[in-house]
């Protein structure tokens, strides 16, 4: 009869996914490490950009309610009315109203929006350093033109950058995958007419595109941007997600899939897409890069959407005319762009060594 | 939770299997416009039977189709002509909706378990899959149908959570026979089960098989090159050379009945347990000719040593030659034809 213990495995290793050992080797990649963590880091503060900079308490005690105004910055509906009220004459109101309401601040009280006066809110600081000013306590990064703090909007503008890399490359992982992924598994006619599009969509330029259709569409906004980034640049993914397939859909066990009786898509995206994922993660952490930068290029342009949302395209674009006197307007915006960039081709780059299949299959 | 299978079907017909005359070519594409410029011979009209419970061999060497015949008999190849009748009921041509309560019975065991097995799916999962796919037991049940099957395939338990990767050959190999019977199927096509693994796992391989088959009760199609496994293993073989079914035995004593010259030749090819006992080698000259272009008459009318000027005009019919046996070629069956049958 059987005899298991005859032919145990030599070295006893914990069960472990592929998932888990890749990521075993990408943590020993310092530099991949430090990038990520510096993205993780950038998205927390997309994320809390309101309780970082800002001239809204993030939470305060009114009369009995608690209020979260700082709320306000990712929806002018979501800023409690009680705030807006006593605002508006921008005295010490609150305070005499109320003597028991107190408010926790943001960490620094600054405004991406506005240049914020001196005494607008007793206890806190204004703009000292006014038009154009330098960094100093107050302005950590200057102020641009306006008097607007330049910290202030490179905080709120990180939601931008994060946003551009993340949808478009989003846009374009599902179209380029899937397109790929039915190309390479049906083959034939789907598969000539597919690859004829893909050639097609690459031929499109990425910038006249975004171009012709800020210029055509109303209120142009970054969402019609991330649009058509994600829809031209989806083609590199599809002709590796294609590739993969056509190499993957050949190997028995999708042939012992096919003789259980398994459904096409199911087969498709359960067992042939998890093996095929890997190589396609990569050139979408190199795709995100890509994305912040047409971003940043288009603001630098000026017809990076509507002016009011601040981002790291825009402050470089400010600084144009006045390169000589403001340094801080070119050197901040322009170091955040590079490291972020940077970062990302870091990821990918990590991602490509702990996915690679040879180093998977020698165990390292 | 693996009980014995019930009895639904009330006539059992005896056969469970039977191929008539079943073809498959590939077409092999090329040219400026990717048209059929030539066709790959890899069946060629094989016609045989299989009886409910019996263990059928298919041997040849590398290239000579039987692989395609055992993937196109499930239909994971589309046939080019012919007729495969499973359980009374034809299944030549079922679109893939209607084949799906087939598949639940034929299943497959696949020679490399390296690249049968999915290496993102643990064992649990892959069998999980299946179970619950197929709706083989309830739900809540599956964790304890998946436990029993892994130990009645000689895993121990906690090969449930592992991956591919993680196994020996021969443990991949049960897996994939665990895999195969988590649907209870009732006709298996094993294609070169053992070929990969060592020769001391290859044993235990096929004991476990015999022994899940006394359990699991099913038909079994064996596809080997290896001559003396499928002796020792099957009840009646098939010959096959070039897409051709060129003789058909009882497998046992079959150097003293083999007829067919290459079947013959086989025997010389394989070493004789007893050294002493020397017998005389046929040994084949040239190769097998391209599948492309296969030789008028008989296949194996290139290398044969007792060819005649017939053999290269007419391919041999497959004549009953003694009970249980059929052998295709002129010299063996001189004067009978089809006709005469």
């Amino acid at each position: 009869m059987s005899q298991p213990s005859a032919e145990t495995n030599s070295k006893n290793t914990v069960a472990a996914g592929f998932w888990s050992e890749a990521w075993k080797r990408f943590r020993r990649r310092k530099l991949a490490m430090a990038a990520l963590i510096y993205v993780a880091a950038l998205s927390c503060v997309a994320l809390f950009a309101p309780a970082i900079a800002g001239t809204k308490p993030i939470i305060c005690k009114y009369k009995g309610s608690i209020y979260f105004p700082a709320l306000g910055y990712l929806r002018r509906q979501w800023e409690n009315p009680i705030f807006l009220e006593i605002r508006k004459e921008y005295s010490t109101r609150m305070k005499e109203e109320d003597p028991d309401s107190w408010a926790v601040w943001p960490l620094v009280y600054q405004d991406p929006y506005r240049r914020v006066k001196e005494g607008e809110w007793p206890g806190q600081p204004g703009n000292p350093s006014g038009i154009m000013g330098a960094p100093s306590r107050h302005n950590l990064f200057g102020t641009d033109q306006q008097g607007y703090d330049v910290f202030a909007q490179m905080v709120h503008g990180t939601k931008t950058a994060m946003l551009v890399g993340f949808v478009s490359m989003g846009i374009a992982s599902v179209l380029g995958i899937s397109i790929g992924a039915l190309a390479g598994y049906f083959g034939g006619v789907i598969d000539i007419v597919l690859s004829r599009l893909i050639e097609l969509v690459m031929c499109i330029p990425t910038l006249v595109l975004i171009l012709s259709v800020l210029a055509v569409v109303e209120e142009p906004n970054i969402w019609h941007m991330m649009v058509v980034i994600g829809i031209t640049g989806w083609t590199g993914l599809a002709r590796l997600t294609r590739g993969e397939f056509m190499k993957l859909k050949e190997l028995e066990y999708v042939t012992a899939a096919r003789a259980l009786g398994l459904s096409g898509t199911r087969i498709m995206f359960r067992h042939i897409l998890r093996n095929a994922l890997a190589p396609v993660l990569v050139p979408i952490a190199f795709g995100i890069a890509g994305a912040i930068l047409i971003e940043s290029g288009l603001s630098f342009l000026g017809v990076g959407g509507e002016a009011p949302n601040p981002s790291w395209g825009s402050l470089l674009s400010a600084a144009r005319n006045t390169l000589e006197e403001t340094w801080w307007l070119v050197v901040f915006p322009g170091t955040a762009i590079f490291l972020t960039v940077l970062a990302y081709n870091l990821i990918g780059e990590g991602l490509q060594e702990a996915t690679d299949p040879r180093l998977t299959q020698s165990g390292h | 939770m693996i009980a014995p299978k019930p009895t639904t079907k009330e006539p059992a017909l005896d056969t469970l299997v039977k191929v008539d005359n079943l073809v498959k070519h590939f077409p092999v594409h090329g040219g400026l416009l990717n048209r059929v410029i030539a066709k790959v011979h890899a069946v060629n009209g094989v016609t045989f039977s299989i009886k409910r419970g019996e263990i059928v061999g298919v041997v040849g060497e590398s290239g000579c189709g039987k692989s395609t015949l055992g993937k196109t008999l499930i239909r994971l190849f589309e046939p080019t002509a012919g007729k495969i009748i499973y359980d009374g009921r034809e299944i030549t041509h079922l679109a893939h909706g209607y084949m799906m309560p087939f598949r639940k019975h034929i299943q497959m065991v696949f020679q490399d378990p390296n690249s049968s097995l999915n290496p993102r799916y643990s064992a649990g999962a892959m069998l999980r899959e299946v179970v619950r796919f197929h709706q083989i037991v309830p739900h809540h049940e599956t964790r304890d149908y998946i436990r029993e099957l892994v130990a009645k395939v000689g895993l121990h338990d906690d090969a449930i959570e592992k991956y591919p990767h993680e196994f020996s050959g021969g443990q991949r190999q049960r897996l994939s026979i665990a895999r195969a019977l988590a649907v209870r199927p009732d006709f298996v096509v094993a294609d070169e089960p053992v070929s990969s693994l060592d020769v001391s796992i290859q044993a235990q391989i096929l004991n476990l098989m015999l022994d899940l088959k006394e359990d699991f009760d099913f038909t079994m199609l064996f596809i080997s090159h290896d001559l003396k496994v499928v002796n020792y293993f099957c009840d009646r073989m098939l010959v096959m050379y070039l897409g051709y079914v060129v003789e058909e035995l009882p497998c046992g004593e079959i150097e003293h009945i083999a007829r067919h010259p290459y079947t013959q030749a086989l025997l010389g090819a394989n070493p004789a347990s007893d050294p002493t006992q020397r017998h005389e080698l046929t040994v084949l000259e040239g190769e097998v000719p391209s599948p492309y272009n296969p030789p008028r008459g008989c296949p194996f009318v290139t290398r044969c040593p007792l060819v005649e000027p017939r053999c290269s005009q007419e391919m041999p019919p497959l004549l009953e030659n003694a009970p249980g046996q059929r052998v295709a070629c002129w010299a063996v069956n001189p004067q009978r034809t089809a006709a005469a049958e």
